[in-house]
């Protein structure tokens, strides 16, 4: 590979303008609707993408699934409705800077980060391309056990502010996650005698009704999103704010650059995705933060980090697919179908046969993210003026439409009550502090982490210290129980230290 | 003097905090049951998730029990509940959503999500008219245009759909 080569690629995608720009729009539409993934987008659009040339195809569904990416911390934003799993990070400190009246500095610091975190790991990847594809060889099933409690765990002591609430958030939605039939012998399970679902809790009910239905239920007690002291900032939002917004983001970069490396490497291993990228950065973030109890009040660092994670992955997802032949998610393994369909055949000879399409995707995604602060940095600003619509409206409209959109996925009207019984659930959690976003990982992670854990245990014929076998996976299962025994001895000092100091007042 | 949704003896309802360790409870018992007969590789997962859950539900049981035996709690739901003011509307909402979700077999996406929004709006404060009839129109109108013509979905056609040739 050289550098004539690279400047002959940047410029080939950049003639494929025409392809990105309508493919970043839809990318960004599809983000900002809860119910409207990536993968199903493409497959509808799949006559367009098998008929055109294989280079303009390849474009077209990478700006839409970066686009996809960054458009989903918008809802995350606005309305604490995450547009897919990888940006529920993003509520934590995105909806609390928009209670506060910051809506549009906190949708600039989300596209910024997403950008330059997206454009940052898609350079690595290019530069480091046939290392990282090693990498994801050296996590066998024993591992990605442990990388999958690792993540939930990380989650619910995250996102929780009680940590034993935070676990049974999360556990409870992984043993939702495991509802339908089991990997080996296709019998069902706890399926409550339903059908639908035989495939296992379908993603997209789960997410409209933890996030979206729940959320709109809880915002009827209120006659506006923003708070009464951030009404009036927000109200009066102007081109300034969205200049104040770059600034935030400028004065963070190193943030934007190392959590989209976290992005990056979690993205190369197949089955972890954005959602657990996100919540890592957002983890690491706080951890190296000056001020850790600010997170979850509305600070920058919460809403850059979870983002430059997420559209890290994007590239690092298609690690494996390009490298190993192996899709990192589900977008990638539709692209993948679409790549072979033109007769490309992944895997690590496609360096070697064919480097215009094993780097042109890279290369392509870096054209989509420069495309794609032009095109939606100007709209922060008036995106930002949904938050000033009365919850009269809101709260209606949201629960209605995102329950017709609950039928996209499946096509089943099954799939719309059954966002309604996740919206309870979501609201009974939202009102006694059991984390609703621990509960759709556990939902999200439950099937991949049964593939794993039977995989193994087959392994050893049903011995359960093959999990303690490898030295990685128990320098994991170090790490796993030092973040849940740091917090707890951090919150007896905090107690301990609060009884010295009332003692010493009552003296 | 306190809020009017507060316990008036001072003490932390906390059985609202109940409802979702019950609930797992109940969704652990009858994932055991319906894995009972099933192979190894069938409930070895289920099995491990759901032991570590019921340990989980155990601590927090142990400790709002704690809470009761020292007396700075009480087993109140107030939490769930709370401010009393919007219980209707969010009562009324869900089983607006019920009834649209049984409706739309009938009356197809665009005829049943515009009553069904108008009823919302209505049971959410909103008198004008205009209003009444014009949101939900924009959001039914939009609502058939994505789902019914571009998308062409297998959501349930009715009059209106019938009515314009889809």
């Amino acid at each position: 590979m050289t550098w004539g080569f690279l400047l002959d690629q940047f410029a080939t995608q950049l003639g494929l303008w025409w392809v990105i720009w309508p493919a970043i729009l839809l990318g960004i539409v599809v983000g900002i609707l809860p119910g409207f993934s990536p993968q199903n987008t493409l497959i509808m659009l799949l006559p367009l993408t098998l008929a055109v040339k294989v280079e303009a195809a390849m474009a077209f569904m990478i700006a839409l699934y970066s686009a996809n990416h960054l458009a989903g911390g918008i809802p995350a934003i606005l309305m604490k409705i995450p547009g897919s799993g990888g940006a529920a990070a993003t509520t934590l400190d995105g909806y609390p800077m928009t209670r506060k009246g910051q809506a549009q500095q906190a949708l600039v610091l989300c596209f910024t980060a997403s950008v330059f975190g997206g454009l940052i790991s898609t350079l690595a990847t290019i530069a480091a391309l046939p290392w990282l594809s090693q990498l994801g060889l050296y996590l066998r099933s024993v591992e990605m056990v442990v990388v999958m409690l690792f993540g939930l765990t990380l989650i619910a002591v995250i996102a929780a502010k009680d940590m034993v609430k935070g676990l049974i958030a999360g556990f409870f939605g992984l043993l939702i996650g495991v509802v339908g039939t089991d990997h080996v012998y296709n019998t069902p399970r706890a399926t409550l005698g339903f059908i639908e679902l035989y495939d296992g809790v379908p993603l997209v009910p789960a997410l409209i009704g933890l996030f979206a239905i729940s959320e709109a239920l809880v915002m009827v007690e209120e006659k506006m999103i923003v708070a009464k002291e951030g009404l009036e900032r927000a109200a009066g939002a102007r081109w300034a704010e969205t200049v104040e917004g770059l600034r935030m983001s400028l004065r963070r970069w190193w943030q934007i650059v190392w959590t989209s490396f976290v992005g990056l490497a979690i993205g190369i291993i197949p089955g972890a995705g954005a959602s657990v990228a996100a919540f890592v950065a957002y983890q690491q973030s706080r951890l190296w933060s000056k001020q850790p109890e600010l997170y979850g009040t509305g600070v920058p660092e919460g809403v850059i980090a979870p983002e430059a994670a997420n559209n890290g992955v994007t590239s690092g997802t298609l690690v494996p697919m390009m490298a190993l032949g192996v899709p990192g998610g589900s977008t990638a393994a539709v692209m993948m179908i679409v790549l072979q369909y033109h007769g490309m055949v992944m895997g690590p000879r496609l360096f070697a046969t064919n480097p215009a399409i094993a780097y042109g995707v890279f290369i392509s995604m870096a054209v989509a993210y420069v495309f794609m602060i032009f095109t939606i940095l100007p709209l922060a600003r008036y995106m930002s003026r949904i938050v000033l619509i009365p919850t009269t409206y809101l709260a209606p409209v949201i629960v209605l439409v995102t329950i017709v959109a609950a039928f996209g996925e499946r096509q089943y009207l099954f799939d719309m009550a059954l966002a309604l019984v996740f919206g309870v659930i979501g609201y009974i959690a939202h009102k006694t502090n059991y984390h609703v976003t621990a509960i759709l990982i556990g939902i999200i992670l439950g099937p991949v982490f049964e593939q794993y854990l039977v995989r193994s245990l087959r392994i050893s014929e049903g011995d359960l210290s093959i999990l303690f076998s490898s030295t990685l996976g128990n320098v994991l299962w170090a790490l796993l129980a030092a973040s849940l025994a740091l917090p707890a001895w951090r919150g007896y000092r905090q107690r301990a230290a609060l009884a010295a100091e009332k003692f010493g007042d009552e003296r | 003097m306190g809020s009017p949704n507060e316990p008036p003896d001072g003490k932390t309802p906390l059985g609202a905090d109940l409802v979702i360790p019950a609930l797992a409870l109940g969704f652990v018992a009858y994932f055991f049951v319906s894995i009972a007969d099933l192979a190894w590789e069938a409930k070895a997962n289920g099995v491990l998730i759901g032991t570590i859950l019921l340990s989980l539900i155990a601590v927090q049981l142990l400790r709002t029990a704690a809470q009761l035996v020292s007396g700075k709690a009480s087993l109140g739901f107030e939490r769930l509940w709370a401010p009393r003011e919007a219980l209707p509307k969010r009562l009324g909402l869900v089983l607006l959503t019920v009834a649209f979700i049984v409706a739309i077999r009938w009356l197809g996406l665009t005829l049943a999500l515009f009553l069904a929004l108008a009823a919302a709006l209505y049971l959410m404060g909103v008198r004008k008219p205009a209003r009444l009839a014009a949101v939900p129109l924009a959001v039914a109108g939009a609502a058939y245009l994505l789902f019914i013509v571009a998308l062409d979905s297998d959501l349930p056609r009715g009059p209106v759909e019938r009515l314009l040739g889809f």
